[in-house]
């Protein structure tokens, strides 16, 4: 399975772009995991995670095709 | 490009098509319009010259539907909402946001238009850049009210 990864505001400055693929991650606990081994700085940010453009909280399931952003706080207006 | 995002500044031609009311349709009698605009802000000692929004734009669209669509239910009085939001770069003083709520009457306009603002503000996924006079940068963040 692969799911698409999308980095948005200072978040996409940290990973270089603003767009990866990750395969064989179940679960956003453990893309996160992967991430932070590709991008430790991430951890100093604040950021919230949606799944197919959905706000989620805690481990979510991954399916394959799936879309997580990884998202700092808005700043519209 | 999210239907609610445009690229640049909000120019006064694509205002001026909004504020028209819709053919035959002159139900509402009060129209409440917020408009969004670059401050030239200093910040340590450089000056603000542009802002360079970027959106997730599939986001913005299913988010601004929903915030329209809460609006809607939460005044009844309500008739129409639109809702605009730039991406890319809008210089100071040029505008990057424009709200217009029309009601029945004004009192629902104006605070369904304030309460728009700010669930924008607070849902809308799009993120600035402030761009200063030295050619630095700096993403920010929205403050509260």
């Amino acid at each position: 399975m692969e799911v698409k990864v999308l980095f948005f505001g200072v978040l996409a400055d940290v990973a270089g772009t603003s767009v990866r693929h990750y395969g064989d991650v179940g679960s956003t606990d453990r893309l996160m995991i992967r991430i932070q081994d590709d991008f430790p700085e991430f951890i100093h940010y604040n950021f919230r995670t949606s799944v197919n453009r959905e706000i989620v909280n805690g481990d979510v399931l991954l399916n394959d095709g799936d879309e997580v952003a990884f998202m700092p706080p808005f700043a519209g207006g | 490009m999210a239907e609610y995002l445009v690229e640049g500044p909000i120019d006064n031609e694509l205002m001026t098509r909004l504020l028209a009311p819709p053919a035959g349709n002159f139900d509402a009698g009060a129209t409440s319009v917020f408009i969004g605009r670059v401050r030239a802000d200093e910040n340590g000692g450089k000056k603000v010259v542009a802002i360079e929004y970027s959106a997730y734009d599939e986001m913005v669209n299913s988010e601004a539907t929903k915030i329209i669509d809460q609006i809607l239910a939460g005044f009844n009085n309500v008739k129409s909402i639109s809702l605009i939001h730039s991406r890319g770069r809008v210089g100071a003083g040029e505008i990057s946001l424009f709200v217009m709520v029309s009601a029945g009457h004004r009192r629902q306009a104006i605070e369904a238009c304030s309460e728009a603002v700010e669930l924008i503000k607070a849902r809308l996924p799009v993120w600035k850049n402030e761009v200063y006079d030295d050619n630095s940068h700096e993403w920010k963040q929205n403050l509260p009210l």
